[in-house]
């Protein structure tokens, strides 16, 4: 199936491996976009969302009343309203059940929608929403606002029908890791903390929904598009082939727009119940707390080591709050992926790992870029800086020591994850080579300041590439699709179901189909982002496109190509197996002319089909459902499973600089080695890494959500105090690479998506601990601010002076 | 986040725009609208009527000469910011304005609006304060001119009665002798500071002959160090800075928590920047002309 591999296939030209430029990007730039929010259609109604002041209340009435009254608004639409709507499925087995409303009757936390306002626009809207809110009775409920009070003896429980609050709780025990413990030296515990953020796309969620001509179509922000339409189809009860899903252009989704929402629902439900068509398009104030949270976990750890720095075993407890959990799919799984991931690139077999799920008043938990994966190598690169700290032994040595070594892959880690190739040892090497002159500049740039220490953290890491969906969702799994068709003019049409929310999705598919076909970029037209154009796919998360795109494109293309080969050869009256494909012209082997084009095959194919080898069907179009090598999709019976088809892997290491008197962290330098198999475009690849070090930034520095501990009422609304970082906190980057090809894949194409997130809070936490060294300083929680800082400074000194009065 | 229903008016004049304002309870002068407006669209804020005065005559004037600047209520951050003349007669306009917002921010907000806001973390109401800043203020009742001294008197709380409108700010000249210090701490750039300093300093020989130092993000509104001030004067770079560090904690007690910084760390900070500034300007590091 391989290009390189198959004797019929001889381009002389190969896209794959350029920079093509992207083809996406035009309309974006040039304010020519269309994004959910530019789409209008004739008598387009508007919809507003009144939400949950309250974190935990039944509401007991709402007085709609005035809010109909109101000049301008067509409806007012209250949970049971919506009687005739399923709840979202329930397809997980493992995990506690959430039946969740569209609308809700009881709220759970701030922001939650109980009713929806629809009027002539968004302005008036908004007007009614404020009289629902004030005609509204919340008989208010106690809160949980955080772990703690969630896993109290004596807590309010979420869900009347659960034992506690805990959604999922996986105990481990490996006797193993109970030797080591029993053997070890020392032994250390810590608590590590990674603090609540939220994916925040650019653009906002949108839907609009229309039923002209009797079928429903809906414009949603999606990653998914037909996993939408499957569940729409579901809980409204509306035969799957009368629902239309199309993603618009997306500006950005991180993760988070992988759920479907409630408004996915409650905007098709009013489109219907009314006939006409109605939009909703989301602010960022409610983006911040209804788009799904995530990375909101606190890890006990134990830790047993030797003198000579060897770390024998760890025993983790990962303890993930899921918010209300009322989000579709759950947001149960990234804790499982933290526990699966946090041995990351490192050779450590002796892991206990428990993740636990627990429920809390807060905006659901669910998707985000990095996935559990960033919590995890966070801990991981703390404890071998406390180890390498208490033992006296060398930070870089004692990673050498514990990293795989080439020749280890195809490794099985404490899991079950299997690392099927990679170059863990050598991204590291070639990191620490590169880490050389970013320190002497920011050793130089601060030698006249006696104030400023510079310090450099590490942090190596795998990253899954392909996940089954199933673990997630309990129902999707790991393939994706492409069809592929030549139309009489000899330009090709390229249908696949995965979907572009700004990576360049676009453009990587043309690559690929232009190598298969033996084309320019320029003669594929892409389709995707839409369920009636696009065949039935996964969409777009977990670093899969580019594997399984480029699986199911070079799936229908070898077809397409073994089917024009048959009918260039009658055409060419040769025999089939001395035809091959060269550039785009088939022809005898060894022979250039004659030679037929696609636009002569496909002509026969469509139009002339006289011309036709006898008894061969018309048409010139393929399909391919790639479903990738090594995924398993639920565990063994000891838990174990390889939830990822593929597993990038990488080593980032940061340079910082700590002012000590102020706490301020300034990044100098961010060193990324990356590596994720055959690149398909290498400036796609790239910009993913430096989008993803931004938002690893963002969680080590700068964004946290936070709540009231009484009230577990948002602490903000607006991003004048989310911290999102801007161009003048991303530092300069400097990428290298490896490729090590993902040996059960037919380009070798692993995933790049997620990488760029997963090392800043590790990386940069330890440069700072490093910097601030001379006080002993030991981080185990992000984001690092100056207050951090200071505070850390502060107890060091304060605990010196003690030892020094007791001393 | 739309706003409630609002009626708007674009006077020509301030005398038309004091009318407006007189006319409806909460009315409310539209300047630059980088705070009003997103306070409106999240119904935090009840305006019945916007009085935008962006087109009143002369109110968008920055004018200098050798007693001082002088701002217009409608006069834009970005007009001051590039205006080298009054950079040049008083350098703590330039020296703030380079850390207030984003340049879109700035072209569209006004020195006069962020100082009749009040947010006690921002730069220009302690420029004001730091160079004995005057406001002048027209309303129902005639005009008359408010020591920035007696301006602010709290967390967007200012002397300013109903029906009020700030015209202008006079910011004096700074005396030639004088290097004028900005820096502040904010968690990224261009946000509101956890900690910020403008400090006017007459330094010779080694040492500092006076200082006027003004805090803010460290208590409700700009807050003078008055002790710090005392402290700095004779202090000389090879001198400890403990006692100047002791001095603007018991300067900035009223400091406060919030989700961005504690009270303490304010404090902390701002004696921090107190030290790091005199020393810069002792170790010639901060000239005059910005």
């Amino acid at each position: 199936m391989s290009l390189d591999i198959d004797p019929h296939i001889r381009h002389s030209t190969r896209h794959i491996g350029r920079s093509v430029p992207r083809r996406e990007d035009r309309g974006p730039l040039t304010g020519r976009g269309r994004y959910a929010a530019d789409i209008r259609i004739a008598g387009m109604l508007e919809v507003a969302f009144v939400r949950s002041v309250e974190a935990h209340a039944r509401i007991a009435s709402v007085d709609t009343a005035e809010a109909e009254a109101l000049d301008g608004v067509v409806a007012v639409f209250c949970a049971a309203d919506l009687a005739d709507v399923k709840s979202f499925p329930d397809y997980i087995d493992y995990i506690n059940p959430v039946r969740q409303r569209p609308l809700a009757e009881t709220v759970r936390y701030v922001g939650a929608a109980y009713a929806a306002v629809v009027a002539a626009d968004r302005y008036i809207a908004e007007d009614a929403a404020a009289l629902v809110a004030a005609g509204t009775v919340y008989e208010p409920l106690p809160t949980v606002a955080d772990l703690d009070q969630a896993l109290a003896p004596d807590a309010p429980k979420l869900f009347d029908d659960w034992d506690d609050n805990r959604s999922v709780d996986f105990p481990v025990d490996k006797p193993e890791v109970a030797r080591a413990f029993a053997e070890a030296d020392h032994t250390f515990t810590e608590t590590y903390v990674s603090q609540r953020q939220t994916g925040l796309p650019m653009e906002c969620r949108g839907v609009v929904a229309d039923t002209t001509d009797g079928q429903l179509t809906v414009w949603t922000s999606t990653q998914s598009p037909h996993l939408v339409r499957t569940t729409l189809a579901l809980v409204l009860g509306v035969p799957e082939p009368q629902v239309r899903v199309v993603n618009p252009d997306i500006g950005g989704g991180f993760g988070t727009k992988t759920h479907v929402y409630p408004e996915d629902v409650v905007v098709p439900w009013i489109a219907r119940r009314l006939q006409r068509p109605a939009r909703w398009i989301e602010d960022r104030a409610e983006n911040l707390v209804t788009g799904v949270h995530a990375r909101d976990q606190r890890h006990d750890v134990e830790v047993a080591y030797d003198d000579d720095g060897t770390v024998r075993a760890v025993r983790c407890t990962s303890i993930c709050d899921l918010g209300s959990a009322e989000i579709f799919m759950p947001g149960t799984a990234p804790v499982f992926v933290t526990n699966a991931c946090i041995t990351a690139a490192y050779d450590f077999p002796n892991m206990e790992a428990r993740p636990v799920g627990v429920v809390t008043n807060k905006t659901p938990a669910g998707a985000y870029r990095g996935f559990g994966i960033p919590e995890g190598v966070f801990v991981m690169e703390r404890i071998i800086d406390r180890v390498a700290r208490l033992t006296g032994t060398d930070r870089v040595e004692l990673r050498r020591r514990m990293l795989l070594r080439p020749g280890q892959t195809p490794y099985v880690m404490h899991g079950g994850g299997r690392l099927d190739s990679g170059s863990h040892t050598e991204s590291f090497e070639r990191a620490l080579e590169m880490l050389g002159p970013a320190l002497e500049r920011a050793r130089s740039r601060h030698a006249d300041d006696s104030d400023v220490r510079v310090g450099v953290g590490y942090a190596n890491y795998v990253e899954p590439a392909t996940p089954t969906y199933h673990l997630t969702t309990g129902h999707w799994a790991g393939y994706d699709s492409a069809t592929v068709r030549v139309d009489p003019d000899g330009s090709a049409r390229l249908a696949v179901g995965v979907t572009d929310l700004g990576q360049g999705t676009e453009t990587s598919a043309a690559q690929l189909a232009a190598d298969a076909l033996g084309v320019d970029p320029s003669q594929v037209t892409v389709v995707m982002g839409d369920t009636e154009r696009a065949p039935y796919g996964l969409g777009a998360w977990g670093s899969r496109s580019a594997m399984v795109m480029a699986g199911s494109v070079l799936m229908a293309s070898d077809r397409l190509v073994s089917k024009a080969r048959s009918i260039a050869a009658h055409m060419l009256e040769a025999a089939e197996a001395d035809v091959v494909i060269a550039d785009g012209r088939f022809h005898v082997a060894g022979s250039p002319e004659p030679a037929v084009g696609w636009a002569e095959v496909a002509t026969a194919a469509w139009a002339r089909t006289v011309d036709l080898p006898s008894g061969m069907e018309p048409g010139l179009e393929t399909s391919g459902y790639f479903e990738p090598a090594h995924l398993e999709h639920l565990p063994d019976e000891t838990g174990r499973v390889n939830a990822a088809a593929s597993w990038a892997n990488g080593a980032h290491i940061a340079v910082a600089s700590v002012r000590v008197s102020t706490g301020e962290v300034t990044v100098e330098d961010f060193i990324v080695v990356h590596d994720c198999g055959t690149v398909i475009n290498p400036a796609i690849v790239e910009g993913q890494i430096h989008g993803g070090i931004a938002q690893g930034i963002a969680g080590a520095m700068y964004e946290h959500f936070q709540y009231d501990p009484d009230t577990a009422t948002p602490r903000f609304s607006s991003f004048m105090d989310y911290l999102v970082p801007t161009c003048a906190e991303v530092p300069p980057i400097d990428v290298d690479h490896f490729k090590s090809p993902a040996p059960d894949h037919p380009l070798g194409v692993k995933g790049c998506g997620e990488g760029g997130t997963i090392g800043p809070p590790a990386a940069i936490a330890g440069a700072v601990c490093d910097a601030l060294s001379e006080w002993g300083v030991d981080l185990t929680a992000c984001p690092v601010t100056p207050v951090t800082v200071r505070a850390a400074i502060r107890e060091a000194e304060s605990a010196r002076e003690q030892a020094g009065e007791s001393a | 986040m739309k706003p409630a229903p609002f009626e708007y008016c674009l006077p020509s004049s301030v005398a038309e725009a004091l009318e407006a304002l007189a006319s409806s309870e909460s009315a409310r002068v539209l300047a630059g609208g980088q705070s009003l407006i997103p306070a409106m669209n999240f119904r935090l804020t009840d305006v019945s009527l916007l009085v935008d005065i962006r087109r009143v005559e002369g109110l968008d004037a920055v004018s200098v000469d050798s007693g001082g600047v002088t701002v217009g209520a409608a006069a834009t951050q970005s007009a001051v910011l590039a205006d080298d003349d009054a950079a040049g007669a008083v350098p703590g306009l330039r020296a703030a304005l380079r850390h207030v917002g984003h340049l879109q921010i700035r072209n569209r907000g006004t020195v006069c609006g962020s100082i009749a806001h009040a947010d006690p973390a921002a730069e220009l109401p302690a420029v004001a304060v730091a160079t004995d800043a005057v406001v002048s203020v027209a309303g129902p009742a005639g005009r008359r001119e408010i020591d920035a001294s007696a301006f602010f008197l709290g967390p967007f709380w200012t002397a300013l009665d109903d029906a009020e409108m700030v015209t202008e700010v006079r910011f004096p000249a700074t005396p030639a002798s004088s290097v004028t210090v900005v820096d502040e701490i904010s968690r990224r750039a261009g946000d509101f500071a956890v900690a910020g300093l403008v400090a006017v300093i007459d330094a010779d020989g080694g040492a500092v002959r006076s200082a006027r130092l003004v805090g803010f993000g460290v208590g409700g509104s700009p807050t003078r160090l008055e002790s710090a001030e005392a402290a700095a004067a004779g202090w000389a770079a090879d001198h400890p800075t403990d006692g100047i560090a002791d001095a603007v904690m018991a300067d900035t007690a009223d400091a406060f928590d919030d989700i961005h910084a504690t009270s303490w760390y304010r404090r902390e900070a701002a004696a921090a920047l107190v030290v790091r500034s005199v020393r810069r300007v002792l170790a010639g590091q901060e000239g005059r002309a910005a």
